[in-house]
């Protein structure tokens, strides 16, 4: 059969998507910037993402800089990632469209002194910048990107069934604080135990991040999260209580000196049934004053100029406390 | 004549800060192989970055505390930004160790 004739039978979308890709580029579901108490959280399943056009498209929109670094990363599955990790931040920054249409190929990136990525721009190309904040976490089986308005972000994700390879309870004497080895000690089971320590480290990963520093420039040792209905001199207590589920996540300093640190808000999730999330985003303190009224989070699956996905409920599940 | 003085000591120490440095980041790519379980047909030099192969900060931190264990010293945190390769790892390891040792 003449291929044109073929391809005429074939619905829009697939059409579009063979193609002519430079079209579909405009297929970039434009969104609404969340509000200054939400966070949206866009991730890619890498698994998901096979055709190797769409890879070979994806790779135009990224910067000489960031191909050279794909380049030096070994392996074609690793490689795969650095590339669906870029293409999501481009093409989720560019849905905001704060400005106009933009092209996500154009977006200008920096990283900070400890090499947080942040956004840059031109006020005399584009006009004023967008108010928005991003971060990215990947592992090997899922990449995502949180967005927010006004508001410091750091997100971290880890695979639910990650193994630890050090003793866990030796890795927090060594990396956590007091507060938080007691708690892990006071843990029986060891499968309920290495589940506390990722979600742990998820939530300070996170909180380093938001700050913009990482690991090396704020150690672990040097601040404490547990839930706010956790005593500080804590009991062994049952963690399948589901009646802590809005038990609030807080940070405080190992010195004592909590009061910096309310301005810090915490959500724990498991995300795609597959992994923890933890996000730790910066409030003003204007929203709910001191009553702890839990963040709201939109989650969406998305294949970058494919589909995008929403399932209220099932894909993001917030996990009240730790 | 400062070489006859002490012979045994200087050569042996010579000797032994050769050996020490190829030893080094052999056991440092062991523990790395075996955090990241990389497959054996898997490439690893002493310029090899971490992150290159796949490591995250858990595994980097997983990777300090192996270094830790193994050669009997302490990282401090502000440190484990500066080891992002195998050699990176293996230089300070020596550096540690040798001021153990002073």
């Amino acid at each position: 059969m003449n291929p044109l004739l073929r391809s005429a039978m074939i619905p829009m979308n697939t059409l579009c998507f063979q193609r002519n890709f430079a079209a579909c580029s405009r297929a970039l579901v434009p969104v609404q910037l969340p509000s200054r108490s939400e966070t949206h959280l866009w991730y890619v399943v890498p698994d998901e993402v096979k055709s190797a056009s769409l890879l070979g498209q994806y790779s135009k929109i990224l910067s000489p800089c960031e191909k050279e670094y794909i380049s030096c990363v070994r392996g074609e599955r690793l490689k795969k990632t650095a590339l669906l990790a870029r293409v999501l931040v481009r093409t989720t920054i560019a849905r905001y469209q704060t400005n106009g249409q933009v092209d996500p190929s154009s977006l200008k990136f920096r990283k900070n002194i400890h090499g947080k990525p942040e956004l840059e721009w031109d006020e005399n190309d584009h006009g004023s910048p967008p108010p928005i904040h991003f971060n990215i976490s990947h592992t090997a089986s899922l990449i995502a990107c949180g967005v927010t308005v006004n508001s410091p972000i750091g997100i971290d994700l880890e695979e639910k069934d990650r193994k630890i390879k050090n003793n866990i309870v030796s890795f927090a004497r060594r990396y956590f604080t007091a507060h938080e080895v007691e708690m892990l000690s006071s843990i029986p089971d060891p499968e309920t135990q290495r589940q506390h320590f990722i979600k742990l480290w998820t939530l300070k990963e996170a909180y380093v991040k938001a700050l913009g520093k990482g690991f090396s420039a704020l150690p672990f040792s040097t601040f404490t999260i547990r839930s706010r209905n956790s005593s500080r001199n804590c009991q062994s207590r049952d963690l399948s209580d589901s009646s802590s589920s809005d038990a609030e996540i807080v940070v405080e300093s190992v010195d004592g000196s909590s009061s910096l640190m309310n301005s810090w808000q915490f959500t724990l999730l498991e995300l795609a049934g597959t992994h923890f999330a933890a996000i730790c985003v910066e409030s003003d303190g204007s929203i709910g004053g001191r009553v702890f009224t839990p963040r709201k989070v939109t989650a969406r699956k998305t294949i970058p100029f494919v589909e995008d996905e929403f399932h209220p409920g099932t894909d993001a599940v917030v996990l009240g406390g730790l | 004549m400062a070489r006859n003085r002490f012979p045994a000591l200087r050569t042996s120490r010579f000797r032994v800060s050769c050996a020490a440095k190829l030893e080094t980041v052999n056991k440092v790519c062991e523990i790395v192989r075996k955090q990241l379980a990389l497959p054996p047909e898997t490439d690893l030099t002493p310029e090899s970055k971490f992150s290159s192969l796949g490591a995250d900060s858990l595994d980097t931190v997983e990777i300090v505390m192996g270094l830790e264990e193994e050669f009997g010293i302490s990282v401090e945190e502000e440190s484990s930004q500066n080891i992002t390769t195998v050699q990176e790892a293996a230089d300070l390891i020596e550096k540690l160790v040798q001021k153990k040792e002073a």
